[in-house]
């Protein structure tokens, strides 16, 4: 039955990704994207992996789509305009990289993904945090120091092309 | 005999259940809005002040012709509302109305619930947009400036509980608040977090209202604004999936905050504990209604800015009084 599922799911990803990109219509393009992304949500879920699920939706739908939907509404064509150019040989380097990077995955998994110790759905949780605030607490500083720059520098971006407007 | 999963989900409190509280609600609405506004309301439906208006407008919306307009985007304009239906009606089905009266237990309850929040405004902007239209395509874009401005205190304000509770599980957090907190001898208030939590669950109950574009934040559909904004198009059955979906929120929302500030389905012994839900859900929603009756509409760059400056910073603060509550001053 979790086959079935992961089937599924991984047909609803890799045909959503292939829409994002192959679509003619920008609008469609993205929320392709949003549901290939629902589909490596499901698959976290398949997996146990509730929380990081949880935030792919969260992030990845609720953030990183409607940013790009947002894009697109105000500066992408008008509905009823010319659609964009189709390019068959993206789809194929597309499918080419996709599959090397699966069989890179799948010959290297063994050895990436082995644990022995068995984890329930609530352990998950707990020892994201402990390995997140315990182990690497000091590179998540400097992740956290790497995004404040970013948000500054957006800030600052912001500030300068409305003075000069 | 069918088995207790079906009957969740297709009966209480899920699909039956949900579509006839809605339109309770939506008679709720007009019977508070009008009391308030020294008017009558719905009155001739039935003996019982109107109840059964909502499902006479059922019937006439289900009968009016479906029109679409001829330069729409067809499949979004009939799939975004009718998604953002279906979406409202699953985050009711996270909400534990009692530990056996709910649909999904998810060990991650709260985030969860969240996160399918935050699909909404793609499916407005969406709904906005392929209407093809000026004033949609401006309720759309209003709101997605608005719900991901207040997304970021809504799940900032939940954390609160979350540190408090030390569980994400909403069955959890409810049983987190049964302990009752002594003050004096002979003397104990009820352990919700709405006392603790009380600027977490002010700013919550804000930022939900704007969530579900409410008024005072009904900004993506301001009648004389932008004559109903993402809705101005839509025609009978979608409307009223368009319109049905803000109340599925409303009901959503309002269960949410009585689970994770009034604590759920608790209450003293002789009312049944699902009883204690419905008090408690019937009134968190009819706080949020009188809001709508009483208060006027903001301005966009008002809500814009109470949002990324003020909420933000009383959540923030709020996580500092809940990180001292909880773990104490320590240096």
């Amino acid at each position: 039955m979790p086959d079935i599922a992961f089937f599924g799911f991984a047909a609803v990803t890799v045909l959503g990704a292939i829409l994002a990109l192959e679509s003619r219509d920008l609008v469609y393009g993205a929320v392709s994207l949003g549901v290939s992304f629902l589909g490596v949500a499901s698959l976290f879920f398949l997996l146990d992996a509730a929380y990081i699920g949880v935030f792919q939706i969260a992030v990845y739908i609720g953030a990183v789509v409607i940013l790009i939907l947002f894009t697109v509404m105000l500066v992408g064509p008008a509905k009823g305009e010319g659609p964009t150019e189709f390019r068959r040989t993206a789809l194929f380097i597309g499918i080419l990289v996709a599959m090397m990077l699966g069989v890179g995955g799948a010959l290297a998994s063994p050895s990436a993904f082995s644990t022995n110790q068995p984890c329930t759905p609530e352990c998950d949780l707990a020892q994201f945090s402990q390995s997140l605030l315990v182990t690497y607490s000091v590179q998540l500083a400097v992740l956290s120091l790497v995004f404040a720059a970013a948000v500054i520098g957006a800030l600052t971006l912001a500030k300068s092309e409305r003075g000069t407007a | 005999m069918t088995s207790p999963l079906f009957f969740k989900v297709a009966v209480f409190p899920g699909l039956t259940s949900i579509g006839i509280i809605i339109a309770l609600f939506i008679w709720l609405d007009r019977k508070i809005t009008a009391r308030v506004q020294l008017r009558v309301g719905p009155l001739y439906a039935s003996p019982l002040g109107g109840v059964l208006q909502s499902f006479a407008d059922l019937i006439k919306f289900a009968f009016k012709e479906l029109f679409i307009p001829r330069n729409a985007d067809k499949f979004f304009f009939v799939a975004a509302p009718v998604l953002a239906l279906i979406g409202g009606a699953g985050l009711v089905g996270l909400i534990p109305f009692t530990p056996e009266w709910q649909i999904s237990n998810l060990e991650l309850g709260l985030p969860a619930f969240l996160a399918f929040v935050t699909l909404s405004p793609m499916l407005i902007l969406l709904a906005g947009w392929s209407a093809n239209s000026k004033y949609p395509f401006i309720g759309g874009l209003r709101s997605l400036f608005q719900q991901t401005a207040y997304e970021i205190p809504l799940w900032l304000s939940a954390i609160g509980v979350v540190m408090m509770a030390g569980t994400m599980n909403l069955i959890g957090i409810v049983q987190a608040q049964a302990k009752p907190w002594y003050v004096f001898p002979g003397m104990y208030i009820p352990g919700w977090y709405i006392i603790p939590q009380a600027l977490g669950a002010l700013l919550f109950f804000i930022t939900a209202t704007a969530e579900m574009e409410r008024i005072p934040f009904d900004l993506p559909e301001a009648e004389p604004e932008i004559i109903m904004g993402w809705q101005a198009e839509y025609p009978g059955f979608l409307f009223m999936s368009a319109a049905g979906a803000s109340f599925v929120r409303l009901y959503a929302f309002s269960a949410l905050f009585s689970v994770l500030y009034l604590g759920g389905w608790m209450g003293p012994a002789p009312v049944p504990a699902l009883l204690w839900t419905a008090i408690k859900i019937i009134i968190v929603s009819s706080l949020i209604i009188l809001l709508r009756a009483t208060f006027p509409r903001v301005r966009i760059d008002q809500l814009l800015r109470a949002g990324w400056t003020y909420l933000l910073g009383l959540a923030f603060l709020n996580i500092v009084i809940t990180y001292l509550l909880v773990v104490g001053p320590r240096i």
